[in-house]
């Protein structure tokens, strides 16, 4: 028998799989456009989600500013204060990195969304299946 | 340092984002059968704030600054804007 916390944080990790499955699915199989942009934010969301839990730990506290010093006089952390503090802080490097993501994402976005605007200023359709019989009807354009 | 109580060998920071991921897969599950697109974004909201929630419990505060302001207002914005200005409804063609 397993603990419950064991099981806990690989239903975390399912859940999270099932979400990025899930949305990849919404992006080959919806025929709209936009809403093929709309599952690759939350593709997005889910894969940042994915490398914080990655560096989110058991037994985490949220740590004190300044280990074992107060906001008025200063005294260097003696060793058992930075042993308890690094034994209960979460890994910082994967959440500075996701705030480097968010942005690349939401650059993409924009980027996909005008792309969508022009796709529907030529065509005069959003569907996927509905442009491709253009196509097939019009020849190639040039 | 604090660590809130321990419930079954688990903090409430681990429940929590266990309830918060599971809310987001719903979210993410209704915004995939969802065929007016307006609500699809609701929805996309929607996951975008559980998602910034369970950044809470994970300790990642400055995340969530940037996360409420991005995934819930700059996108939602962006996706309304294309939806003016192209078509609202998912239509189910049948194919020929």
């Amino acid at each position: 028998m397993m603990e419950a916390a064991t099981l806990l944080w690989i239903y975390f990790y399912s859940v999270l799989l099932v979400t990025v499955f899930l949305s990849l699915y919404g992006v080959y199989r919806r025929p709209n456009v936009l809403k093929k942009i709309i599952m690759l934010s939350i593709f997005g969301d889910a894969a940042n989600v994915l490398a914080v839990l990655m560096g989110f730990r058991k037994n985490a506290a949220s740590p004190p500013v300044y280990p074992g010093q107060t906001y008025t006089e200063w005294s260097a952390p003696n060793s058992t204060q930075l042993q308890q503090f690094a034994s209960a802080a979460v890994d910082p490097v994967p959440q500075v990195l996701v705030v480097t993501a968010i942005v690349i994402g939401l650059a993409v976005l924009i980027f996909l969304s005008a792309a969508a605007i022009l796709l529907y200023r030529h065509y005069g359709t959003l569907d996927v299946r509905l442009i491709r019989q253009k196509i097939i009807e019009g020849g190639v354009e040039e | 340092m604090f660590q809130g109580p321990i419930i079954f060998g688990l903090t409430v920071n681990e429940i929590l984002l266990a309830v918060f991921l599971t809310l987001a897969l719903i979210f993410t599950y209704k915004t995939l059968v969802e065929r007016d697109l307006v609500k699809a974004v609701v929805y996309s909201g929607g996951e975008a704030v559980s998602y910034a929630l369970a950044f809470v419990v994970m300790y990642a505060p400055d995340l969530v600054l940037a996360y409420v302001a991005v995934g819930l207002g700059i996108y939602s914005a962006l996706f309304l804007f294309v939806i003016t200005r192209t078509e609202r409804y998912e239509k189910e063609v049948v194919e020929a």
